[in-house]
C-alpha cells in the first residue's frame, strides 16, 4: 500500500511500540487522524514533554522528571528500608502490593555474565554510596527469582554485609490461590526450603 | 537439514537466553545428541507460561522442538529429574562453562562426551567440590573433544615420558618441550604438575595453578582474540570485593 509520506511515517513510528504490528499501527493511525485529532495532539505533546524531561532519579535510578523522584523525597517513606529491584516496572508492581513503605533502588537489569553485564552496568557504585550514608538498616532484595536474579541478589547481599547492613531476599513459592499439584518442582522446592513456623499464640 | 523434523524429549541444558519480541525468547540449548541448538520459544514470558519456571540455566532438561536446530521452535520442556541447586558462590563458574560451550562449539555438532563432562562439572560445582578442579577438568575435556588438546604426559616429538622432577615449557602449538633448567627464562612447569593434569588428578594447589596457566593459553589460542565476558564480569565482582 502506498501511503502519503506523512501517514507512512506515522505508521512506521507507531510500529516501533512493543506489540504493534503493521495492521495495528495502521488502525491506530487512522483512528487518530479520522476520529480523534485532539487525542493525537495530546499524545504528541505528552511524548515530546516526557522525552525532554524524564530522566532517572539521582538516588534510586527510577524514571523521574525531577532530579530526585517523588518516592525518594517523600518524608513519610522509611529511609531505613531499601528495596532493590531490576526494573521501573518492578517498582510499580511492589507499590501496587501496598505492603511496602520504604524506598527503592532500581538496577535496570541483572548480572548477566554472558552478556558482559556486571556491577558497573547495574549502578552498584551508586548503591554503595547510599549504603555508606548509614541510613539504610535493611536491604530487601526483590530481584527476579531466576538464576541471574539470584546471583545479583547474592552479590548485593554480600556488599551489604560488608557494610553491616542487614540484607533479606523476598520469598518465592506457591502463588496465592494456587494448587500444589500444578506448581512446578523448582518453585515447590523453594517453597519447602523457605517454609516458616506458625507463630505461637 | 530437514525443516519439518520433530524431536521429542531430548536431554539438554539451557546455556543462554535472550528476549525476543513481546513474549518470546531465543534460547541456546546444549543437547546431548544434537550439540548446540538455538530455538525460538514463543509466549514463554507470559504470566501463565508453564515453561518459564523450567527454562533456567544449569537444570537437566528434556526439550522438544520442531524444525532445524538453528531457529526451530521449542515445543516443550520439562525437568529431567531433580532440579540442580547451585549456590551463589559457584554461579560465576557455571556461567563460565556455558560461555565456553557457546564460544567453542558450532551449532548442531553433537558431542555427547562434552555433554557428560558438562553434567559432571555442574555436579561437582553443586556438590561443593573444588571449583578450580571442576573448571580445569572441563576445560581439558572440552579442548580434547574439539581436537586441540596436547598430550601433557610426554615430550613433543620424542614421545618420552615426563620426569616428575624436571621442568618443562609448554607451547600451545607444539606441546611439552624440555627438560629445561629450573632457572631458565620463560614460564616453565614441573613434570609432576603436567603429569597431574594429564592424568586428571589435580589434587594439589601447584598442579591446579599450573593447569590454569596451561589451559588458559590453549583456550586463548582457540578463542583467537575473542574475549570471555564471564571472565571480565567475574574480575569486576572480585575487584569490588577486595576494594
Amino acid at each position: 500500500m502506498n501511503y502519503s509520506p506523512a501517514l507512512a511515517s506515522l505508521i512506521a513510528a507507531l510500529r516501533r511500540l512493543p506489540g504493534v504490528g503493521p495492521k495495528t499501527a495502521q488502525r491506530m493511525a487512522f483512528h487518530l487522524l479520522e476520529r480523534d485529532r485532539d487525542a493525537a495532539r495530546e499524545i504528541s505533546r505528552s511524548l515530546t514533554s516526557a522525552v525532554e524531561t524524564v530522566g532517572h532519579c539521582q538516588r534510586c535510578r527510577m524514571l523521574s522528571d525531577s532530579d530526585v523522584c517523588p518516592i525518594c523525597v517523600n518524608p513519610q517513606r522509611e529511609a531505613g528500608l531499601l528495596c532493590v529491584v531490576e526494573s521501573p516496572a518492578d517498582v510499580v508492581a511492589v507499590e501496587q502490593s501496598g505492603g511496602f513503605r520504604g524506598r527503592y533502588f532500581v538496577l535496570m537489569g541483572h548480572l548477566s555474565p554472558l552478556d558482559g553485564i556486571g556491577p558497573a552496568e547495574l549502578g552498584i557504585a551508586a548503591l554503595e554510596t547510599i549504603l555508606e550514608l548509614g541510613e539504610v538498616r535493611e536491604l530487601i532484595l526483590a530481584t527476579n527469582p531466576t538464576v541471574e536474579g539470584d546471583a545479583t541478589a547474592h552479590f548485593i547481599a554480600e556488599l551489604a554485609r560488608r557494610r553491616g547492613v542487614k540484607a533479606s531476599r523476598i520469598a518465592h513459592g506457591v502463588p496465592v490461590g494456587g494448587e500444589l499439584e500444578y506448581v512446578d518442582g523448582g518453585t515447590l522446592a523453594h517453597a519447602l526450603a523457605g517454609r516458616h513456623n506458625f507463630e505461637s499464640p | 537439514m530437514n525443516r519439518s523434523r520433530r524431536l521429542t524429549l531430548e536431554p539438554a541444558f539451557l546455556l543462554h537466553q535472550r528476549d525476543f519480541q513481546e513474549s518470546g525468547r531465543i534460547i541456546e540449548f546444549f543437547t546431548q545428541d544434537h550439540g548446540r541448538v538455538c530455538l525460538f520459544a514463543r509466549g514463554v514470558r507470559r504470566e501463565k507460561s508453564v515453561l518459564s519456571p523450567v527454562l533456567q540455566p544449569f537444570m537437566p532438561l528434556l526439550v522438544s522442538w520442531a524444525g532445524s536446530g538453528d531457529g526451530g521452535a521449542l515445543t516443550g520442556a520439562e525437568l529431567a529429574g531433580a532440579p540442580v541447586t547451585l549456590s551463589a558462590d559457584v554461579l560465576m563458574s557455571a556461567f563460565y562453562l556455558n560461555e565456553l560451550l557457546l564460544k567453542l562449539l558450532g551449532r548442531e555438532d553433537p558431542h555427547p562426551e562434552i555433554y557428560s563432562a558438562y553434567a559432571a562439572a555442574l555436579g561437582d560445582l553443586a556438590g561443593g567440590l573444588s571449583q578450580a578442579r571442576a573448571l580445569r577438568l572441563f576445560e581439558k575435556r572440552l579442548l580434547e573433544a574439539i581436537g586441540v588438546s596436547l598430550d601433557y604426559s610426554q615430550i613433543a616429538g620424542s614421545g618420552e615420558q615426563l620426569d616428575p622432577n624436571e621442568y618443562y615449557h609448554v607451547r600451545s602449538e607444539q606441546g611439552v618441550l624440555g627438560p629445561v633448567a629450573r632457572s631458565s627464562a620463560g614460564i616453565h612447569f614441573q613434570g609432576r604438575e603436567l603429569l597431574s593434569l594429564a592424568s586428571e588428578e589435580l589434587t594439589d594447589e601447584s598442579s591446579l595453578a599450573a593447569a590454569k596457566r596451561v589451559l588458559r593459553a590453549a583456550l586463548d589460542q582457540v578463542l583467537d582474540g575473542r574475549t570471555l565476558s564471564t571472565r571480565d564480569v567475574a574480575r569486576a565482582i572480585f575487584d569490588g570485593r577486595t576494594k
